[in-house]
């Protein structure tokens, strides 16, 4: 029986009715793994993964999640399985202890098969800052994944695993999912733990889950959302079961519609899958509101001081001395912290590093950085305005599809905009997903769903409603060869 | 964004560039703080900075041990450890 392809909910049946064993599942998983061209995973974890599929089918465990096989992105720390969040200075890193995302997902009984490739302390939109080599789009293997977290997304869109996790700091999640054809889901900031995940922009880092639809997407939420004590940003409410307002009635609400997006500049697929999603949801009741949004524009410049500001900070505990790469034939401390990260870290990492920096220096710090904390509190402002008119908002999630590898390498800020309709959830902490909607260029397009703080639970409403009422989500790429 | 400037916050940062790179690198640079320029014009009077989403204070906590010492585990991810202690080159003369 073919595993490819298959949905976390029709992999679980399988499992309950034992059409399928947990070791067969997993055993094909590593399989498929071996055969893949996309370069999704960096490290994997054969032995651990196929015993505890073992233990699943001897009845030793059970849980939600239960002998199904998943990924989890390279950033998160895993105990005893090396985690190098892409980048050479942690090559030979194996963490004392899990992440709590990785901990609540292996308590409700999944089994990780290894770690997905990823952009280099999750810098960057299409995967090729990573030191692990670039990944490839299933869809087109000269195309990028998208980025920060194109392993997963790759993964998952390939049909290697039924749902792997992610962390989105300003697209990270959304762009990778819209470009690989599959759904994606970063909740609202502190809903789910940082605790262990290898920290980038502490006030917008969030993780969150790839898999083939909505509803797979909040079953996994039920499990990588909780409260932490152990991180004090931690969201301290009750989670919801996300499953339980899955399927609401669309009638009445209002779909907000962003005035200061252009999408008229975008490619003509891009404006009439757009269009052609609006269709569906008014088929179903909803009705669109424009919504102002000013302070919107800011979102790229202003996260661009605020990113590298916190990763500056964030990224001064690589020194080479308690883990980590460490530079040789170094002739006292400094040169020793020098070396160690001048060999350890990328380009767009050191990029970073320095920007963030200059923008804290004494004498900038003002015009930048305080400047870019104001700008963050406007654009949060407008969505709380945005929030009182309406239910959800709605953009595409990027401006187009995957783009060949190598082309925008030469010019970062070329780059960044590839971020452009993602990055101002992370600036307010909202809840956002991507959902597959249609092609352009013969690649796959996302669709972005905005909810308010903690609505995770309408934003699954509607985008399972949508995937009821459409079948981009059934896409999947022709491997040719490799399936 | 000139050489000089680069050389500081590289200094500051403990990273050294790569010569065949500082040109470009020095570009970028320049590139992105022209880029994150227009901040510079907003009117932001009376605007209080926002670093945080969610606005929380920390949360506190009995002040009580909550983990034991795993010192072992620690250490043997450090690249040079003797014993007790992470090593490094002599600081002392």
């Amino acid at each position: 029986m073919s595993i490819r392809f298959k949905t976390l909910a029709e992999l679980k049946r399988l499992l309950e009715n034992k059409d399928i064993s947990s070791y067969e599942l997993v055993n094909e998983t590593f399989k498929n793994i071996s055969s893949s061209k996309t370069n999704s995973f960096i490290t994997l974890d054969e032995e651990v993964a196929l015993n505890k599929a073992r233990d699943f089918d001897e009845g030793k465990v059970d849980g939600d999640l239960a002998g199904i096989p998943i990924a989890q992105k390279d950033l998160f720390c895993t105990k005893n399985l090396r985690t190098t969040c892409g980048s050479k200075i942690l090559e030979n890193f194996i963490p004392p202890y899990d992440a709590t995302v990785v901990d609540n997902l292996s308590a409700a009984g999944s089994i990780c098969v290894g770690k997905t490739n990823m952009d280099e302390f999750a810098m960057g939109s299409s995967n090729e800052t990573s030191y692990y080599g670039t990944v490839r789009n299933p869809w087109d293997l000269e195309r990028v994944p998208g980025g920060s977290s194109g392993g997963s997304a790759a993964a998952v869109s390939e049909g290697l695993v039924c749902a792997a996790t992610g962390t989105d700091t300003g697209g990270s999640i959304r762009q990778p999912a819209a470009l690989c054809g599959i759904t994606g889901i970063k909740p609202t900031y502190g809903r789910a733990s940082r605790w262990g995940m290898i920290a980038f922009a502490s006030s917008l880092d969030q993780a969150g889950a790839f898999a083939r639809n909505a509803e797979d997407c909040a079953l996994l939420l039920n499990h990588i959302c909780s409260h932490d004590s152990k991180d004090s940003t931690s969201i301290s409410d009750e989670r919801e079961n996300y499953l339980d307002n899955i399927n609401n009635d669309l009638k009445g609400k209002k779909i907000g519609i962003i005035k200061e997006f252009d999408i008229s500049s975008l490619n003509r697929e891009v404006q009439d899958s757009f269009e052609q999603s609006k269709r569906i949801f008014e088929a179903l009741g909803a009705s669109f509101v424009e919504v102002s949004m000013p302070n919107i524009r800011l979102s790229v410049p202003t996260y661009y001081v605020v990113a590298p500001a916190e990763c500056s900070s964030n990224l001064s505990r690589f020194d080479g001395v308690k883990y980590g790469y460490r530079a040789k034939d170094v002739d006292n401390l400094e040169e020793l912290y020098v070396k160690s990260r001048s060999e350890g870290f990328g380009d767009e990492v050191k990029r970073r590093i320095l920007i963030g920096t200059y923008v804290l220096s004494a004498g900038f710090y003002d015009a930048y950085y305080k400047k870019a904390q104001q700008s963050r509190r406007m654009i949060k402002n407008d969505f709380v305005d945005a929030f009182n008119e309406v239910d959800i908002i709605m953009s595409p999630s990027s401006p187009s599809s995957a783009f060949k590898i190598g082309s925008k390498t030469e010019d970062p800020i070329e780059m960044y905009l590839e971020d452009l309709f993602t990055i101002s959830s992370n600036l307010a902490g909202v809840p956002a997903m991507s959902i597959p909607h249609g092609f352009c260029n013969g690649l796959p397009i996302g669709l972005q769903l905005i909810g308010n703080y903690l609505e995770e639970s309408k934003i699954l409403n509607f985008a399972h409603q949508y995937q009821k009422n459409s079948d981009w989500h059934f896409k999947t790429p022709d491997l040719g060869e490799s399936s | 964004m000139d050489n000089k400037t680069v050389e500081t916050i590289s200094y500051l940062a403990r990273l050294k560039l790569d010569k065949d790179k500082k040109e470009k690198i020095t570009k970028d640079l320049e590139n992105i703080i022209d880029f994150v320029a227009e901040l510079q014009d907003l009117n932001t009077e009376d605007i209080v900075p926002l670093s945080n989403p969610l606005e929380k204070v920390a949360p506190k906590r009995e002040d009580s041990v909550t983990s034991k010492n795993r010192k072992e585990a620690f250490l043997s991810n450090s690249p040079e450890s003797d014993q007790d202690y992470f090593m490094v080159p002599k600081v002392v003369e």
